[in-house]
């Protein structure tokens, strides 16, 4: 009952915001809406697959530049959002099939390997646009309707995510979710009890390719352009560090993560463009904050931000003498 | 054919740079397990206090040290946020050393700002059966053989190096024998800090070093340590040495914008070769 009732509210909250919000937080909430559904992904991944993947920015390059290509060759937008998510998950089972043989830290840095190639050709090659990258996208549009405001990409942005969390939560909770778990834990012990253990981690690996391609596709109909440059080594590390601080492997754990970071980071943004602060500020200020928090967190709270609280709340609702279940 | 000779022994020198960075996280990892990713900052470090204790008016040599040494102390900091909380696991640590990769970011702008900066070094180049190479090169070369040289000695013929190999071979005896395997993991990163700082005074004045620079100089030094699945040095050396010859070359016949590439498609290969002939059972136990 409550949780129908938290549920509700805050899909509420979520659909009345963009219509109160000015442009400039609508940027926040919709970069918000985006990094959590590639939070999702890296989760999935890292919590229940027990993979670190420090290329999540690659498959969101591989969906940005997917639907921008197609959108500027005259391919409808609608198309050009749908083959994002799938060209990005394609390239992910091409990339996963060698990859996934490493593990651990030879699998992060190949990941981190795999993304730093693919930066540095779509700086080099012809169509991609090279450094510059594309630019003059349309507008995202489904027949006659054009979405012209923030509040419409607002809309699909959350839309998206509320889509990437009900199939992430269908994974989970299936017969292949269970059999993620136990891969996660030992993949001998997964293996002997006759689980595919190279095929569901390559579907994991390709299902969170997806969403950041998906991510990606939106995020390409809403700035209207992409190049290499916005697409750092240093935004997979971002995607982790919210992983990381929301908890690994909970669904709303990605999304508490990503906003507690999107909105700390705001709030830092705002206060270095102050008077009297140095130029240099912001960005200081916002490696400092990843770096701190992503070394506070995994050392004092393995767990994650939202398992901590809710364990913390239920071991005091279970304290209370009168059991109300 | 002096222009090959040029590019080999320039290569030579690029590999050099890169074997003492790897070597630094061969030692880290043989000793605690962990892969430390703020390898490459701590060349950054030293090879940026190395510009501005020069800047300053400071000697030769004396501005090298203390760079080293600062970049010995950030890599004891390290070490003390990655493995001085007891029941961090390996991979936990990599996350915090990344995490302390991307502090340094933090620290180094504010210091040195972030535009690329460079330092004075050998000038003047030598004549070798007619191909002219930057005596900084050589130098290069030579530092690095002492200290290979010196590692093997420290290793092989000192207690403390000995109590180091004993943590790599076998933590629970070594602890056994009364070994403090923490304080010699902390020491590990001491000492991999100081060989990345080596690695930064030395490359400083061949390429201006700025703070993001460390992506490059980690992703080159776990390349070649690969090849040494990461814990044998020796051949770590020679994935080095083929390494920054291999990328000098492509480099210097015309292919420079793929430098980048051709160091990481040789790394993915090595490792996925490596990879499928291991067992996972193997894996897990340790």
């Amino acid at each position: 009952m409550i949780r129908l009732v938290a549920g509700l509210l805050i899909a509420a909250v979520t659909l009345a915001l963009p219509a109160v919000l000015d442009d400039s937080a609508l940027a926040v909430y919709i970069l918000l809406g985006l990094a959590a559904m590639v939070t999702v992904g890296v989760s999935l991944l890292m919590g229940y697959a027990g993979q670190v993947s420090l290329g999540q920015g690659a498959f969101y390059a591989i969906g940005a530049y997917t639907a921008a290509l197609l959108a500027l060759n005259g391919v409808p937008p609608l198309a050009g959002l749908v083959a994002a998510p799938v060209v990005a998950a394609l390239s992910a089972l091409v990339i996963g099939t060698p990859l996934l043989r490493l593990r651990g830290h030879h699998l992060a840095f190949a990941t981190l390997a795999m993304q730093l190639i693919l930066l540095s050709l779509a700086g080099q090659l012809e169509f991609t646009g090279g450094d510059i990258g594309l630019q003059a996208i349309p507008q995202f549009s489904i027949g006659s309707f054009e979405a012209a405001g923030a509040a419409t990409y607002a809309y699909l942005t959350w839309a998206g995510l509320a889509l990437v969390m009900l199939v992430t939560r269908n994974v989970i909770t299936s017969r292949p979710g269970r059999a993620l778990r136990a891969l996660a834990t030992s993949e001998t012990a997964a293996a002997s009890s006759g689980i595919p253990v190279g095929r569901y981690k390559l579907v994991v690996f390709a299902l969170s390719a997806a969403f950041a391609g998906l991510a990606g596709g939106i995020y390409c109909f809403y700035t209207g352009y992409v190049a290499p440059g916005s697409f750092p080594v240093l935004i997979s590390i971002q995607y982790i560090v919210m992983a990381v601080v929301g908890g690994l492997g909970t669904i709303w754990g990605a999304v508490v993560g990503a906003s507690a970071i999107t909105l700390l980071l705001q709030a830092l943004n705002t206060l270095s463009a102050l008077p009297g602060m140095p130029t240099y500020a912001p960005s200081v200020l916002s490696y400092a904050v990843y770096a701190l928090v992503l070394i506070v967190v995994v050392l004092f709270l393995p767990q994650g931000l939202l398992p901590a609280v809710t364990d913390r709340l239920s071991r005091k609702r279970r304290s209370t003498p009168v059991e109300t279940r | 054919m002096s222009a090959f000779l040029t590019y080999l022994l320039n290569g030579l020198a690029v590999g050099c740079a890169i074997a003492l960075i790897a070597s630094g996280l061969v030692a880290i990892h043989r000793v605690t397990g962990v892969v430390n990713f703020a390898q490459g900052t701590f060349a950054v470090v030293a090879g940026l206090c190395t510009s501005s204790l020069l800047g300053l008016g400071f000697p030769h040599g004396l501005s090298e040290l203390a760079a080293v040494l600062a970049a010995a102390v950030a890599g004891l900091l390290t070490g003390l946020a990655a493995i001085g909380r007891r029941g961090t696991t390996p991979l936990s640590a990599l996350i915090v050393t990344l995490g302390a990769g991307v502090l340094a970011y933090a620290v180094e702008i504010v210091l040195w700002g972030d535009q690329p900066r460079s330092a004075p070094g050998l000038a003047g180049s030598v004549t070798v059966a007619g191909a002219r190479i930057q005596t900084q090169h050589l130098l290069v070369i030579g530092v690095t053989a002492a200290t290979f040289v010196l590692l093997a000695l420290f290793f092989g013929r000192t207690y403390l190096g000995k109590a180091l190999t004993a943590c790599a071979s076998n933590p629970y005896a070594a602890r056994v024998v009364g070994i403090d395997v923490r304080k010699m993991g902390l020491l590990a990163f001491a000492l991999g800090g100081l060989l990345g700082g080596i690695a930064g005074v030395l490359v400083t004045p061949l390429r201006p070093i700025s703070f993001d620079t460390d992506v490059t100089l980690i992703v080159n030094g776990f390349a070649a340590a690969v090849f040494g699945a990461l814990t044998r040095p020796v051949i770590t050396l020679i994935g080095a040495l083929l390494l920054g010859v291999a990328e000098t070359m492509a480099a210097g016949y015309g292919y420079g914008s793929h430098q980048l590439e051709v160091a990481l498609g040789l790394m993915l290969v090595v490792m996925i070769v490596q990879a499928s002939r291991r067992s996972a059972i193997s894996l897990e136990s340790t």
